[in-house]
């Protein structure tokens, strides 16, 4: 009877096995596709073996589209047109994509696999992203919950960026973490610095990389990080500029400041700086030396919940119902906006009261 | 019983240190399936949904997020604060899309109960039926949620 059930169990357990081998013997044969040549903006070629994701074959290449859930089809930024070949579009991509970018045939990077020539187009910007090693050589505790790094590049050493645009820190696989995760953290310095990077980094909390930043990367260690990304920019017009940021929304911010003042924009400027109490504030120093050098520039701390018995003599309550008081004409105003998302809602919709339109109004796409 | 590669994949999702610091399971080791059969059962003896408690949950959200970076009260019992920060995190049951990074607390001002839940908590119990495993941060026990959440209308 035992020797029976063995048996059985043997020859289930052998035909399993046979169709197991059979299966890895035809993936590697009948699916293998071979050499693919991608075609990019009708002038770059790349020829890959196929069978890999559309983004793993760009980023083995060096071109690097923007992902922040490494290619799990989770997150919708490796969004590029595919005009030639790709296949049909997929269950997994319909989230990401809007009638129009089906009819002009994005698709998600990830989501595609290499199987055949196929031609692609994406932003030239995206050519100019490059992986960078650095070396910290500074952390400086800004508030409680906010640190700011400066990384000296080691490899390559210089980085071209433009003020307000972002890079996406790796952080390796550590004690608490079970594998490396890919964060985006804004530029905070001035980009005609091009040797190093400044970051402005808050802790989230059950956050797996700023809790890497926050309580295990030390001055001396090399980091990994891509970039630089992002279209959240200077608009490049005479226009009045109100820049309104809370917590480490103040990089990109500080970065676009020290550049205008770097290149002596005339422009007016007046940033509302938005935090709970005095403890959550950071940079004010630096932000009166601005508005020192530059010719029109105001800054304007403003808490919500000054702590009880403070010396606080500024503004106090949320920033939206100062916004009417630094909006001089509307129509000749921007608005830069960084910091959480609730605070980027409120902020909008009181812009939208104040007949600021959306084409004024400019913000990190990942808040 | 056996579990497929796709069950395996969200059991390790749920682990600390891969979608989040400390994960989604606490101190339960069960298998995601079970936590989720329990809860499940719990629902039905209380005679409610995961539809309903999502949109309960969805309900306090929208008025705190409204209210900007502060407690607000609501209908008077329920003190609830949304706290938001930039970024977004995965689905670790597979879903497509991202959800915001962000917490939003309710203290019942009755019973003096406090619940915590992010947007991706919201998602979880309406497509997955999972409250998150036992002894983690935004576990919110299925017993009490009729204590806790629905207390003008019991």
């Amino acid at each position: 009877m035992i020797i029976s059930i063995l048996m059985t169990v043997g020859i289930v357990a052998g035909i399993g096995g046979f169709f197991a081998l059979l299966l890895i013997i035809a993936e590697s044969t009948l699916m293998n596709y071979g050499e693919c040549t991608i075609t990019i903006n009708d002038k770059k070629k790349i020829t890959e073996k196929g069978g890999s994701s559309l983004l793993t074959t760009l980023n083995n290449n060096k071109i690097f589209l923007s992902s922040a859930c490494g290619g799990r089809g989770s997150c919708g930024f490796c969004k590029c047109k595919i005009l030639k070949g790709g296949g049909p579009l997929l269950p997994t991509e319909l989230p990401f994509l809007d009638e129009q970018e089906k009819k002009d045939m994005v698709r998600l990077a990830c989501q595609v696999k290499v199987k055949e020539d196929i031609s692609i187009e994406i932003p030239e910007d995206i050519f100019a992203i490059q992986e960078f090693a650095g070396k910290v050589t500074s952390i400086k505790d800004m508030t409680y919950d906010i640190k700011e790094l400066t990384i000296e590049l080691t490899m390559p050493k210089e980085i071209e960026f433009k003020a307000g645009q972002y890079v996406q820190f790796v952080a390796p696989r550590y004690e608490k973490s079970r594998q490396s995760v890919t964060r985006a953290y804004s530029i905070s310095s001035n980009p005609d610095h091009k040797k190093f990077i400044e970051l402005i980094v808050r802790k989230v909390p059950d956050g797996l990389c700023t809790t890497y930043i926050h309580d295990y990367l030390k001055e001396g260690d090399t980091v990994n990080f891509t970039g630089p990304f992002g279209d959240f920019l200077i608009q490049d017009t005479h226009k009045d500029m109100i820049f309104i940021a809370g917590g480490s929304g103040k990089a990109p911010v500080k970065s676009m400041l020290e550049y205008l003042k770097a290149h002596k924009s005339k422009r007016k400027m007046t940033y509302l700086f938005g935090a709970r109490t005095e403890k959550d504030l950071y940079h004010v120093e630096l932000m009166k030396k601005l508005e020192d050098d530059l010719e029109h520039f105001e800054f304007v701390p403003i808490l919500s919940k000054p702590d009880e018995g403070s010396k606080w003599s500024g503004k106090t309550g949320y920033i939206m119902p100062f916004l009417k008081e630094f909006i001089g004409k509307p129509e000749n105003t921007e608005a830069y906006l960084c910091g959480s998302p609730g605070m980027i809602d409120a902020v909008i919709k009181e812009l939208h009261n104040l007949k600021i339109t959306d084409e004024q109004i400019f913000f990190d796409p990942f808040s | 019983m056996k579990k497929t590669p796709q069950e395996k994949k969200i059991q390790q999702n749920l682990q600390p240190g891969v979608i989040t610091l400390t994960g989604f399971l606490g101190n339960d080791h069960r298998f995601y399936q079970d936590i989720i059969e329990e809860d499940k059962n719990m629902l039905i003896e209380l005679c409610i949904t995961p539809d309903e408690v999502a949109d309960r949950l969805q309900y306090f959200t929208d008025l705190a997020w409204d209210s900007y970076d502060g407690p607000i009260i609501i209908d008077e019992v329920y003190q609830v604060e949304y706290k938001s920060y930039r970024g977004k995190i995965p689905c670790p049951f597979l879903h497509p899309g991202l959800f915001p990074k962000g917490t939003i607390t309710l203290r019942n001002l009755f019973c003096q109960k406090e619940i915590c839940w992010t947007p991706l908590n919201i998602h979880m119990i309406r497509k997955h039926c999972f409250f998150e495993g036992k002894g983690t941060p935004h576990r919110i026990e299925p017993n009490e949620i009729i204590e806790i959440l629905f207390c003008k209308e019991s």
